[in-house]
């Protein structure tokens, strides 16, 4: 039990250092780890679909286009609060997904993978066609301005810390479970009465609300939005570096992945061109000499978990 | 009509994607990169030496295919026989690799294989005009299926691939060196690459980020005819290429890209393997 009480405890040391941040460290760091929060939202949303559920995704920017288009409609055509927006698009990411799950569960694997990612890039496409959205051109978020960078920092915190809290309690829950026995032998879990489709299902909403409300807050510290970035393959490019460096298929890999992929960004950001060209070439090299991911490795050697998801 | 001869086209940028499919059931992310970088592979002799761009296949085919053996040697040959996503995510990274490279070496600007072919037309009875260009692609494509069909029926190698798609286990008893099979079929499917790369630089400009919108024309050729399937991946190239033109025809020019990924969706949904494939 001491391990137990020593994890809660540097969970709880962490949580202070991070909610009194913006009291007393510099704008810039509050804004990369801002930045930090929202892609280990993400990114465990897409580690809860792929490295749990076994549902390879390659159009989670679906998502976050709809998240972020919900919100700049909201709040500059209708004068809705801000928040009740970031709110509505995580409600509209959710309409979407179940709208489209009932083909996309028919792919299976790859296959699965392609439609996602064809229904993204089809709606990025549409978007730019539709004149309500003004095109290609994009949309400012003007009513963003109002807001202070240290409301957004919490809102960020919230998602970051939340979506880690609900990807841990749900692996814990009867549904982690199921999904344990679904990725480890699909047939006998079946015959044993795990809905299958369920069980893959409700992933999908959770990652797909969760990934909206996390755009909409990404929104408003970017102010613009503009749909081939919105809907572009460079998401789920940046969220499967995130996962892969981290650990696929483990709680902590997303927040190790985010805080190593924003610093590397930061500091690369001098490097234009460059820096996707490393991104792409740590990934490859971390597939060949650590498949597991920096947190899988440390699990391997050390076999201590910060999140440990199996039942004792 | 001018649909198509543009499926004779997609045919081929389908073709590569589709072989690595059968033969390894793996699925190239990078195949589109592939395909640009032959383009500007073109480009290059085109300004050095100043060649037809078709004559610079002669060039560009063993660039592609050592490039292709090589990868496959030396890169996927390493995540062997560990399932689909380690595949996927190198190929993946690898063509954010290549994308970006070109852009560095060959900045933002869109560029073209000049010819003449690309201003002139072909009158039909005076029914309808035909770009010749269109001809040229849709001759292109038939000649490369052509090709690659004959060599797999017909030769040692084309006889050794098809067997180790068929039953990888019993090839090797056979003798069969998988990997050097593998290497020899991701050159095959590089040269493939070649063509398509060659033949979309003659008739439309292209980006170092095209790759991406071509990656996803060769997904709608395969998925619709069937993946690993030849005749499969030529009817695909058919049919998304004449509702690419019936869709920007009936709503717009900014829908064509559209209705091709609305046939696609319909197509996965409904059958899944692809209208020709095996399950």
């Amino acid at each position: 039990m001491t391990s137990n009480r020593i994890r809660l405890i540097i969970i709880v040391l962490c949580l202070i250092v991070l909610i009194t941040l913006p009291l007393w460290a510099s704008r810039y760091i509050v804004s990369v780890l801002l930045l930090i929060y929202l892609y280990m939202t993400v990114a465990s949303m897409w580690n809860l679909l792929a490295g749990y559920s076994g549902l390879i995704s390659l159009g989670q920017q679906m998502f976050i286009g709809i998240g972020g288009y919900t919100l700049a409609v909201l709040s500059i055509y209708y004068g809705v609060p801000i928040f009740l927006g970031v709110l509505s698009g995580g409600v509209i990411s959710v309409i979407l997904a179940v709208l489209i799950s009932r083909p996309v569960f028919r792919m299976k694997g790859v296959y699965f993978a392609i439609g996602t990612w064809i229904i993204a890039e089809a709606l990025g496409i549409s978007f730019s066609n539709w004149g309500y959205v003004r095109y290609g051109m994009g949309l400012f978020i003007q009513p963003a301005y109002k807001l202070s960078m240290s409301s957004i920092y919490y809102a960020a915190m919230i998602l970051g810390v939340g979506s880690i809290a609900l990807v841990y309690l749900l692996l814990r829950s009867n549904l982690g479970l199921a999904l344990m026995a679904i990725r480890d032998d699909d047939m006998a879990s079946e015959a044993m009465g795990v809905n299958i489709f369920r069980c893959k299902l409700t992933c999908f909403l959770i990652s797909a609300f969760v990934t909206g409300l996390a755009a909409g807050v990404l929104y408003l510290n970017t102010i613009f939005i503009q749909p081939f970035e919105a809907f572009g393959i460079g998401w789920t490019v940046k969220l499967l570096f995130i996962v892969i460096i981290g650990g696929l298929g483990t709680v902590e890999g997303p927040i190790l992945g985010a805080v190593i992929f924003v610093l590397l960004q930061q500091f690369l950001s001098e490097y234009v061109g460059f820096n996707l060209i490393i991104l792409g070439t740590i990934t490859i090299l971390t597939i060949f000499f650590a498949p597991k991911g920096v947190i899988g490795t440390f699990h391997e050697i050390f076999l201590v978990e910060l999140f440990p998801i199996r039942r004792q | 009509m001018n649909g198509i001869l543009l499926g004779g086209l997609y045919a081929v940028i389908g073709i590569g994607l589709s072989m690595i499919f059968g033969i390894m059931k793996q699925v190239n992310l990078a195949h589109g990169e592939l395909m640009i970088l032959s383009s500007y592979f073109s480009l290059v002799f085109i300004q050095l030496i100043g060649l037809h761009p078709l004559l610079t296949l002669f060039f560009v085919f063993p660039a592609m295919f050592i490039l292709g053996y090589l990868l496959q040697g030396f890169v996927f040959n390493r995540v062997l026989g560990k399932g689909m996503e380690p595949y996927l995510m190198i190929s993946f990274g690898l063509s954010i690799i290549l994308q970006n490279a070109l852009l560095l070496v060959f900045t933002p600007d869109a560029r073209s294989l000049k010819t003449g072919l690309i201003i002139q037309t072909l009158d039909v009875y005076g029914l309808f005009h035909v770009p010749v260009i269109y001809l040229v692609d849709f001759a292109g494509g038939v000649l490369t299926i052509g090709f690659l069909h004959l060599f797999m029926k017909r030769t040692y190698l084309g006889r050794a691939i098809r067997a180790s798609a068929d039953d990888l286990s019993a090839s090797k008893l056979m003798g069969i060196n998988i990997k050097k099979i593998y290497a020899l079929a991701t050159g095959i499917a590089a040269l493939t690459a070649a063509m398509s790369g060659v033949l979309v630089g003659m008739t439309f400009t292209f980006y170092p980020h095209s790759g991406t919108q071509y990656l996803i024309i060769a997904f709608g050729v395969v998925i619709i005819g069937g993946m690993g399937s030849l005749p499969g991946t030529f009817l695909g190239g058919l049919i998304l290429g004449i509702s690419q033109l019936v869709g920007a025809q009936l709503i717009g020019p900014g829908f064509q890209l559209l209705s091709g990924y609305l046939i696609l969706l319909i197509v996965l949904t409904i059958r899944p393997q692809g209208l020709l494939g095996r399950k």
